[in-house]
């Protein structure tokens, strides 16, 4: 489903649920992408592992599920934005709608406003969850946006872009993936 | 974590999987699960062998992009493998390792068995097998061990086939020579109790008339002792020297068993299955030949570590069941995976050890109660929690914990008093209905009593009043029904049916399962018991198991926090909450690091 960081090539094959790997890209500085497996039981894990090396973060989104899954991604992007590493280093978050080939996908603008409207009750549920064993509260000190406002994502320390693509194109299998909007933003961060 | 299992079965498919942990590979092998394939085992590992070979060179080169863009052209080579592995399989003539070893023994010469043409190759894929679950390090040693013969044979399986038999033939005859005079490697002596069990009964075979008296010294040898019930077929020595078809393997663990028999030690044998278990300490010598070279880890390495640890969770209160499974997945994970410079196998196997762990803890899926009560309350429903457990582990108390905390999250809470059986029950939760609406009067909250209490005295039916109370809810508006329920032993049978029938008929939202942090291996029947009673009786397709676990008490432990690992670990559902007190504050969500890092001091 959801993948931070991403992968890059015209293949349509994807491996889920184990590999990380490493992906270099070119552009005019060299970046490293790195995969990661978006299965629910191993996301926290390599989360963890790389947040504090990540310049830039792209959190990939399934557009044609995110209705139904709207509360678990919104769920893993709030994990992935109140982390103090994250908060601290503040990357550049770009939100990579995916799956626009397919018809039913929704489009970046109703991904952001869902995804902003689950995150403004996700931050009052988790602040008022009892606090963690050791006395650190669990989303305590890190409120996301501005209090008695609605959640918005320019709130964010981050800077925060939304972008369509699709991997497959739309000339189905074998055609060239639709890397556009993120080719360009990671032009611009690299 | 899992990772101790290799086999997984799913409606008509069972799936076994191996890991390559130097490559980061998985091979899956799916086959149908009426057919019981023997070969499966041995295909995958050909398979695995052979695939790494092969590509090995692009793996290491090119990292991940080799992996993307490689067109691995394996068709052909699997279906050759397969093609083996089928055929060897079919054929099982009646023809005895242990009539090899005995005819060996007894003239310590080469010999070969009569053995059809198909059995070689399984016999020989077996111990490659064997030597294979090693990986590098086994055939680094045993490279050495057959630098004479010059030819990869424990490496290509394919390979073997190409050698004619003379040749074959040949190169045992030296390699026994020369393996003879070494210090035998025990691990593969574990194949002959595998062949020994596939053959029937056999007539014992005459030619032991000649064997010296070490041959028939069955008591001294670990491994003779167990082969040798088996009777063994007639045979003839002479014939049997003349087979073209011995394969190097076969000849090769036999030359280390007779090795054994002539040293006459005790070294520990490892007799299990290779199939499902990686190693075999007897191979120990080997193995630290072998680390020189490579710094891939091995089990013998691991082993003491893991010995070690295991203990330390078990000292800390982790179930011993679970403690051993947990070093069993650690070990597996970490077979073969290659080592950095500078770190010791210690902390290589504590690391992974601790990943695990944290791994265990974190909730897979959301552990959210209050976003559930939104929902349920856009639905107009009231959320239903139902809390079960064994006597006295503090469900009542936790109960009144967990409607403080959702009042102070401006919810009004029903509590259903299904506990029609403990002398004062009723009466312990209308005083607590008493005190929670004392801290939060109804004038506070827009004039509703945020709790609640919905009883009917006792030695009534819990699950109906656990229906009626739903009822009650519903209609009057409130947020959240807590139905305390009994506390009730495991094996008692009326009980746990009673609890599963309300469970089945009222449907609730959320299925806590509160236990005691102080509990040690109980906590693994209890969970284990209760989990069965409610897929048992419950009439529905999907039945509702345990949501989440409370875990209680907490404040009674220091760092022996082993409790949370095993119930999460048997459900492999996230705790939601921790009560830590007597007082309406102590209830905490859990830190999986801070658990894990208490579990981990020494």
């Amino acid at each position: 489903q959801l993948l931070t960081g991403k992968y890059r090539d015209t293949q349509t094959s994807i491996t889920d649920s184990s590999a990380v790997y490493r992906v270099s890209s070119d552009k005019s500085a060299n970046v490293t992408l790195i995969d990661l497996p978006g299965h629910e039981s191993l996301r926290l894990q390599f989360l963890e592992r790389f947040k504090a090396a990540a310049r830039a973060i792209v959190f990939v989104v399934d557009s044609v599920a995110f209705q139904r899954e709207v509360k678990d991604v919104a769920e893993f992007l709030y994990q992935v934005l109140v982390d103090s590493t994250v908060l601290k280093n503040a990357p550049a978050l770009l939100i990579a709608c995916n799956k626009q080939d397919v018809t039913m996908a929704k489009s970046a603008k109703l991904i952001q406003q869902q995804l902003e409207k689950e995150l403004n009750t996700l931050r009052v549920t988790r602040s008022a969850a009892p606090t963690s064993l050791d006395g650190s509260a669990t989303g305590g000190p890190a409120q996301l946006g501005k209090k008695g406002k609605d959640f918005d994502f320019s709130q964010l320390p981050m800077k925060v872009e939304f972008v369509e693509c699709s991997a497959r194109g739309s000339k189905g299998e074998e055609g060239d993936a639709d890397f556009e909007g993120l080719e360009k933003w990671l032009a611009k961060i690299a | 974590e899992r990772g101790g299992n290799n086999s997984f079965t799913h409606e008509a498919l069972t799936l076994k999987y191996k890991l390559d942990n130097q490559f980061e590979l998985v091979f899956v092998v799916g086959f149908q699960k009426i057919l019981t394939l023997t070969y499966v085992d041995k295909l995958i590992d050909d398979v695995h062998k052979e695939f790494r070979d092969k590509y090995r060179n692009e793996f290491q080169q090119k990292g991940t992009l080799g992996l993307l863009n490689g067109t691995f052209d394996f068709k052909d080579d699997f279906m050759r493998l397969l093609r083996d592995a089928e055929e060897s399989s079919k054929v099982r003539a009646p023809t005895v390792m242990k009539t090899f070893e005995q005819s060996l023994k007894s003239q310590k010469t080469v010999k070969c068995m009569i053995e059809t043409r198909g059995e070689k190759p399984k016999e020989k894929v077996k111990n490659k097998k064997n030597k294979g679950s090693k990986k590098e390090g086994t055939e680094a040693v045993a490279a050495p061990g057959k630098a004479s013969a010059g030819d990869k044979q424990p490496s290509a399986a394919g390979d073997r086939e190409e050698l004619t038999k003379d040749e074959i033939l040949q190169k045992n005859r030296e390699e026994f020579f020369k393996r003879h005079m070494k210090a035998g490697e025990k691990s593969s002596k574990s194949p002959k109790p595998d062949a020994q069990k596939e053959k029937g009964k056999k007539p014992r075979v005459w030619d032991l008339g000649n064997s010296n008296a070490k041959v028939l010294d069955y008591s001294n040898s670990a491994t003779n002792g167990s082969a040798e019930t088996c009777p063994v077929e007639e045979f003839d020595p002479d014939i049997a020297l003349g087979d073209r078809n011995r394969e190097p393997g076969r000849l090769y663990d036999l030359e280390y068993e007779s090795d054994d028999e002539a040293e006459e030690e005790k070294v520990i044998q490892n007799p299990s299955k290779p199939s499902a278990k990686k190693g075999g300490l007897g191979g120990m010598f080997g193995m630290l030949k072998g680390l020189v070279g490579s710094k891939s880890l091995t089990r013998e390495d691991m082993d003491p570590v893991l010995e070690k640890m295991k203990d330390h969770l078990i000292a800390k209160n982790v179930a011993a069941e679970i403690a051993v499974q947990l070093c069993e997945s650690v070990a597996k994970k970490l077979e073969g995976k290659v080592m950095g410079t500078f770190t010791t196998v210690t902390s290589t196997v504590k690391q992974a050890l601790q990943e695990a762990l944290v791994q265990i803890l974190q909730p897979q899926r959301r552990v959210d109660v209050l976003r559930d009560v939104m929902d349920a309350q856009r639905h107009r429903r009231p959320y239903v929690v139902t809390f079960c457990g064994v006597n006295g582990v503090g469900k009542s108390t936790n109960l009144a914990k967990i409607s403080f905390w959702l009042i102070e999250n401006g919810f009004s809470v029903l509590i259903a008093a299904c506990d029609t059986f403990r002398a004062g029950a009723v009466e312990q939760l209308r005083t607590h209905t008493r005190r929670l609406n004392a801290l939060h009067p109804p004038e506070s909250h827009g004039g509703r009593t945020m709790v609640q209490l919905y009883e009917k005295g006792y030695g009534k039916d819990a699950a109906g009043i656990a229906m009626e109370a739903i009822s009650y809810a519903r209609n009057q508006g409130f947020d959240v029904v807590l139905v305390d329920t009994a506390g009730r032993m495991q094996d008692n049978a009326p009980l746990m049916t009673a609890l599963a029938k309300l469970i089945a008929v009222n449907a609730p939202d959320l299925v806590l399962f509160v236990g005691e942090a102080l509990v040690g291996n109980e906590a693994v029947d209890q969970l284990v018991k209760f989990n069965k009673a409610l897929a048992d009786h419950s009439m529905a397709q999907t039945p509702r198991l345990i949501d989440g676990i409370v875990l209680t008490k907490f404040d009674t432990i220091d760092d022996k926090v082993g409790a949370a690992i095993s119930m999460t670990y048997i459900t492999s559902k996230p705790i939601v909450f921790v009560g830590t007190g007597q007082t309406y504050c102590d209830l905490r969500s859990l830190n999986a690091k801070a658990v894990v890092a208490a579990l981990m001091k020494a």
